[in-house]
């Protein structure tokens, strides 16, 4: 595909402030803000758009460098493949330390003023964390939306499953979504008639269905109620087989790699098992995608400003409204040298994501009258549980994940503990103990293997691992927050932000019930446990007298919640800042409870939503 | 001299990979600069020529004893042991382990002994990811759905599974 999506010079946004106003800023490049300046630009508003990273990636050739970054890379963390940029930090999982009681860690960029350390992370360049994001997108389940109703714990939402469902259908089409409905209607989760996915759903591995084929139609029982149990394939934001069935039998094309000039590649995923950190061909869905299209349509009126950190939020203390942000724009990742420049609009969007953009507003000392940026934090928590299949499952190929189990992601027992959705890896047990590196190094220096007794002995080691990755539920709480402190800055002086965390009592209930969960289906499908938590682990939380690795879950969310009352949410159900009135905060933010789905396609679908109001108060 | 045959020669009998497959990899001669570089030409030399003097396998009893030997002479020594093990771990995964500090302070100092990868085409052309029938994470896919059929182990010489003893 043809793009022409190209960086602006400041000297040329400069040039054009003084001619034409601006209608709205969008700050931030990832999903968020792709979708608000598509929508914008398709109803002819004149946009600009400002990204903190350095945009090196709008290129093939440069897309590729984060790809061959990630080959060269001694750590293959999730964010080997982007260069270190001090203007425009991220966290990282590899700095990482367990803290003392009342300790605070400022080694890395998200300070973690604890008690719990979280590896969640995000990516500051052009397309934000959908460059390295794994692409599952479940929808939302009906009841997720009401589980202090239903189950006495966190808050409803003020908009329900219905409101939002013609939201999900324009989201699932944008990021091209993989998926049968047959697979995805189930715990209430409904769909219109003759609905289908642009795609056709990815099969299962072989893995899966080597569990599967012991597992399914075994149940579970919890509080007295049984829940039958079956391998599911996950919706998956990658490029399958067009479903021609799509839009009443139109069909649908999807989107390949983008570049700033005519490119042939990226089509269908080919099981790079790469999704997590980077895909080599495109064929998963990044943001970059979305603003192709907004810059093809619209050359002139859509502007991308980058290396250009938003800095402040300037308000007129007397209606409330923003009247400008000051941004800082380097010349050098290397250098803090850098111009601050002051961007007038009719409109503000903050798109920085469920960190960055209290981190901004709290940087700008606005709290909301409500007192609720940057409280509510919100991510999944992860339990890993690994164990070795009784035969060879050919782990190691096909997308990081495709199937998983789901069946308790909903249920009455969510009034006394947490959900959870469960992944099968298909990359073993790379995420919990580093494989397959960790098994070459194991048996050579450990075992003394070589030969062929070595290479017998990793076929069998590797290609029977089975890893269940448990994503538990979170409820919000007001002490789990981002907070900003004038003693951390970063090379340009913008303040850090400070993460404190506890994971909470609910989702550690979940976290035991997974544990024993994992038990279980290894019972089943005969495989040997293989798994253990060290207390070094700087994700290790002790609960009833038993001690868990918790992972973050890269799912941000709550931190400028929604709601409809100004006295208890930061923005309003349209993400309209309650505040200030030309100010739009978007993204996992604004989303009251996250339930068992992966935040992107439902914080997709609230942006959807948003962009119409954003357009109205735009006549 | 070039010392590439004889690596090659040892590299394929601790790997149990064919030489044509080391060769194939495009990889063999970084690796021997690798090592050279980082413990010394010397060294390196010496593993090889005592590789070079083990008894020929050619029948079942004399193979046992040029394993033993191996495992006696070459990986059990302090000094060529952690060596050999790298070379190992060189082929397999494209990258160089930092050695252990007991090996660094018996032997060292070796200022470029530092855990890396040796090229972004040695990631790429591991011999792990051909070992169990899969690709490295991130290249050489194997086409859309592949994942959904059981895996392809090649098979090889010397396999303990195809061959119990
Ligand atoms: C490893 C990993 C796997 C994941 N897998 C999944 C998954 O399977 N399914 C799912 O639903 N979600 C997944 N996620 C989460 C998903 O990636 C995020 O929810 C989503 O990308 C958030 O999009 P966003 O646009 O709101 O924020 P981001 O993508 O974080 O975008 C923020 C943008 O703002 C820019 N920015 C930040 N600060 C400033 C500033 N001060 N000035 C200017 N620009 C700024 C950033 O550079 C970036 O472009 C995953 C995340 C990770 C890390
Ligand atoms: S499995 Fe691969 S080709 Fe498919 S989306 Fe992931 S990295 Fe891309």
């Amino acid at each position: 595909m043809i793009s022409s999506i190209k960086k602006t010079s400041l000297a040329e946004i400069k040039a054009r402030l003084e001619q034409h106003p601006i209608e709205a800023v969008i700050v931030g490049t990832g999903i968020s803000g792709a979708i608000i300046a598509n929508e914008l630009t398709k109803a002819g508003k004149n946009v600009l758009l400002l990204e903190a990273g350095p945009g090196t990636n709008l290129t093939l050739q440069g897309y590729n460098e984060f790809l061959s970054n990630f080959y060269g890379a001694t750590s293959k963390d999730n964010q080997a493949p982007y260069p270190v940029n001090p203007n425009a930090s991220m966290p990282r999982s590899t700095n990482l330390r367990k803290l003392q009681p009342g300790e605070t860690d400022s080694a890395t960029y998200m300070v973690q003023s604890g008690p719990y350390v979280t590896d969640t992370n995000y990516t500051r360049v052009y397309g934000g964390t959908t460059m390295h994001w794994e692409a599952k997108t479940p929808r939302m389940l009906p009841e997720d939306f009401k589980s202090q109703t239903l189950f006495g714990q966190g808050v409803d939402w003020p908009l329900g499953y219905d409101d939002l469902e013609e939201f999900y259908q324009v989201a699932e089409r944008e990021i091209g979504v993989s998926a049968d409905v047959e697979d995805q209607s189930y715990l209430g989760v409904t769909f219109p008639k003759d609905y289908v996915y642009p795609m056709k759903g990815l099969p299962l591995s072989y893995l899966d269905q080597q569990v599967a084929k012991r597992l399914d139609g075994t149940e579970v029982e919890l509080y007295g109620q049984r829940y039958p149990l079956k391998i599911r394939p996950f919706p998956q934001g990658r490029n399958g087989i067009p479903n021609d069935k799509y839009d009443r039998g139109q069909g649908y094309v999807p989107v390949g790699a983008v570049s700033n000039h005519q490119i042939e590649i990226g089509e269908r995923c080919q099981g790079n098992t790469n999704c997590v950190p980077i895909c080599p061909v495109q064929a998963r869905y990044h943001s970059g995608k979305t603003l192709a299209k907004a810059f093809q349509r619209a050359t002139g009126s859509i502007h991308l400003l980058v290396q250009a950190v938003a800095s402040r939020v300037v308000i007129d203390p007397v209606s409330g409204r923003v009247t400008a942000l000051e941004v800082k724009v380097y010349k050098d990742p290397k250098s803090s040298e850098h111009e601050t420049v002051t961007i007038a609009a009719t409109i503000f969007v903050l798109a920085s994501n469920a960190i960055e953009t209290p981190r901004l507003m709290l940087a700008s000392g606005l709290r909301s009258s409500s007192g609720l940026i940057g409280r509510n934090l919100m991510d999944h928590s992860y339990l890993l549980s690994w164990a070795t299949m009784p035969e060879i499952c050919g782990t190691m190929r096909g997308t990081s994940v495709t199937g998983g189990i789901i069946d308790l992601r909903g249920g009455a027992f969510r009034r006394h503990q947490a959900a959870f959705s469960v992944d099968i890896h298909n990359d073993g047990w790379g995420w919990a103990v580093g494989s397959p590196y960790s098994d070459l190094t194991t048996l050579v220096d450990q075992y003394n293997l070589f030969g062929p007794e070595l290479r017998r002995g990793l076929i069998n080691r590797i290609s029977s691992q089975l890893l269940l990755a448990f994503m538990i539920e979170v409820m919000p709480s007001e002490s789990n927050r981002v907070t900003v402190d004038p003693q951390y800055t970063d090379q340009l002086g913008n303040m850090r932000p400070v993460v404190s965390f506890t994971v909470p009592e609910y989702t550690m209930r979940g976290a035991a019930y997974a544990r024993e969960f994992a038990r279980t289906v290894f019972a089943r499908v005969g495989a040997a446990d293989q798994s253990r938590y060290d207390p070094g682990d700087y994700g290790y939380v002790a609960y009833n007298g038993q001690g868990y690795a918790i992972r973050g879950g890269n799912h941000l969310a709550g931190t400028h919640v929604m709601g409809n009352d100004r006295n208890r949410s930061v923005v309003d159900t349209n993400q309209r800042s309650w505040d200030h009135p030309n100010l739009y905060l978007v993204g996992g933010g604004s989303m009251p409870t996250i339930g068992t789905a992966n935040v992107t396609l439902t914080l997709a679908a609230l942006c959807y939503r948003s962009a119409r109001s954003m357009l109205d108060q735009l006549q | 001299m070039s010392q590439l045959e004889p690596f090659l020669a040892f590299s394929a009998e601790v790997t149990a990979f064919p030489i044509v497959e080391l060769q194939g990899t495009g990889q063999a001669e970084s690796y021997l600069q690798t090592v050279e570089d980082i413990v010394g030409t010397q060294r390196l030399d010496r593993l090889l020529v005592l590789y070079q003097s083990l008894p020929l396998a050619t029948r079942e009893d004399i193979r046992q004893a040029r394993a033993d030997r191996l495992r006696r002479d070459i990986f059990g020594s302090d000094e060529l042991g952690p060596i050999a093990r790298n070379i190992i771990k060189l082929w397999y995964s494209g990258t160089w382990y930092e050695l252990p500090s007991a090996w660094t302070e018996a032997y060292g100092p070796a200022p470029q002994d530092v855990t890396f990868v040796v090229a972004p085409s040695s990631y790429v052309e591991g011999l792990l990811w051909t070992a169990i029938g899969a690709h490295p994470a991130g290249a050489k896919a194997p086409g859309y759905a592949s994942w959904q059929w059981p895996p392809h182990i090649p098979p090889f010489a010397g396999d303990p599974a195809a061959t119990p003893r």
